[in-house]
């Protein structure tokens, strides 16, 4: 009986020392990489970590307007710029990874030796990311410019309130093909599930993803040490594993 | 104000028009059957139309975006039939519409028609006149006000339609990219003025809808 209430009692402090878990605003193409680097970050430390996973433009937003949100992950670098000038950070936003283009699909007939021919020849839904509110949007717009297949699938685009959405139009089939971030593919619950191709970094601007700690994390010391730790090898090895480059 | 795309505000309304008038086509004689029915399926074809009222949007949005897929049975056999795919185009937007707007049509006209006097629709069969032209000659004129309600609070209905979309449409300009997506989009851009804009107009919209369905039954109140 003892050491059961001991042990109740040991978890109970644990508890009210870790009361406040990180708040952590996290862009979409993130979500699998962060779940990671978060079990990480509270194996180590002990600290709790609470992800909310949306696009870069909502998180903004939503912090522009009051979210008790303490570190914020953008899918680039201008969210954080914005919100750095407009006096809701801390201190100067700091890169924490460089994104990644893939072109996937789930069509039998899709190619990805010939994939800009098949995505031209193509009458399928084209899944992007909406252009305005996420960076891997506006870049894939780039890529279609770069490769003069912007007259034959703009007419075809679909977007995605997010990059994950845009991936699960791909997944269920609703759209032929869609330019989602390496990092989506790469995550073991999309296994499996269809075929995808590198778009090669020269066709777009680098996806510079920022993170930045905002005003809320002055009060919680522990959203500093996470900040630190995703620029620590743990997190970079893991951001590493799904296919970002490192800055 | 200047420069503001009225594409999505158009495009609301086609949607909001097309989706009721199919309502009225097929909510009508859904609604006469609901009233007068006693077929044993009645309760829960009932409970099917009122479904819409409390399923999240999401719900719907999830369930159409995989029945319209081309990647799955129906979807694919209404691509051949059609030879259009119904996700991600206006089409699917008016079929998700009239799934969603079903119980603003259906409820208020068969609650009306069900508290008519029976002896109304007898009399107009001995004078010979058919089950259809009974409704539409006798029954319906009698339930004016509910109609009107039923195709106000349909058209409104959808006009303030938002997850489903957000789910289904894929947000193509003047496609499916409707008026409350378009005050979305434009928040999420941090482009106030125009979010503004597009909220105003919806407000204004809103309240002139609610309000002529206020005085509509107000008036059907005096006269009965």
């Amino acid at each position: 009986m003892k050491p059961t209430l001991l042990s109740l009692l040991a978890l109970c402090a644990a508890a009210f020392a870790n009361a406040a878990p990180v708040q952590v605003a996290v862009a979409a193409n993130v979500q699998y990489a962060f779940a990671d680097i978060a079990a990480s970050f509270s194996r180590d430390t002990g600290i709790a970590v609470q992800p909310s996973f949306a696009s870069s433009g909502k998180i903004a937003t939503q912090i522009m307007n009051g979210a008790p949100f303490e570190l914020f992950l953008s899918a680039d670098n201008e969210f954080p710029q914005k919100l750095a000038q407009a006096g809701f950070t801390l201190q100067a936003p700091k890169s924490y990874a460089l994104g990644a283009l893939v072109l996937w699909s789930k069509d039998p007939q899709f190619n990805p030796r010939q994939w800009q021919q098949w995505l031209a020849a193509g009458s399928g839904k084209v899944a992007i990311a909406n252009p305005r509110t996420a960076p891997y949007g506006s870049e894939a717009l780039r890529v279609l410019d770069y490769y003069r297949l912007s007259a034959s699938v703009t007419p075809r685009l679909v977007s995605g309130d997010n990059i994950a959405q845009a991936a699960q139009f791909v997944v269920s089939g609703a759209a032929q093909a869609g330019f989602v971030a390496k990092a989506l593919v790469l995550a073991p619950q999309m296994k499996g599930a269809g075929r995808w191709v590198d778009i090669p970094a020269a066709s777009h601007q680098p996806i510079v993803q920022d993170m930045v700690l905002l005003k809320p994390a002055a009060a919680n010391p522990d959203a500093r040490k996470l900040f630190d730790y995703l620029s620590g090898p743990a997190a970079r090895q893991i951001l590493q594993r799904y296919g970002y480059r490192l800055p | 104000m200047n420069g503001l795309d009225l594409a999505p505000l158009w495009l609301t309304l086609r949607l909001a028009a097309t989706t009721t008038l199919l309502l009225l086509l097929l909510g009508l004689p859904l609604a006469a059957w609901l009233a007068h029915s006693r077929s044993r399926l009645r309760p829960l074809v009932d409970t099917l139309v009122a479904m819409p009222l409390v399923l999240p949007p999401s719900v719907l949005g999830f369930y159409l975006l995989l029945a319209l897929s081309p990647a799955n049975a129906p979807g694919a056999w209404l691509r051949e039939l059609f030879g259009v795919n119904l996700v991600f185009s206006f089409a699917g937007l008016v079929i998700g519409s009239v799934l969603f707007s079903l119980p603003f049509m259906v409820q208020p006209v068969a609650a009306a028609l069900s508290g008519l006097p029976p002896s109304l629709r007898e009399a107009a069969w001995t004078m010979g006149k058919s089950r259809l032209a009974t409704l539409l000659r006798v029954e319906l004129p009698c339930v004016r006000p509910a109609l009107v309600a039923g195709v106000v609070m349909s058209f409104a209905h959808t006009v303030g339609e938002f997850g489903l979309v957000l789910m289904i449409g894929g947000n193509i300009p003047g496609v499916t990219r409707v008026a409350s997506i378009a005050v979305y989009n434009e928040v999420e851009a941090l482009n106030y003025p125009a979010a503004h804009a597009y909220a105003a107009i919806l407000c204004a919209f809103s309240f002139a809808v609610v309000l002529l369905v206020n005085l509509l039954r107000r008036r059907a109140e005096r006269i009965a």
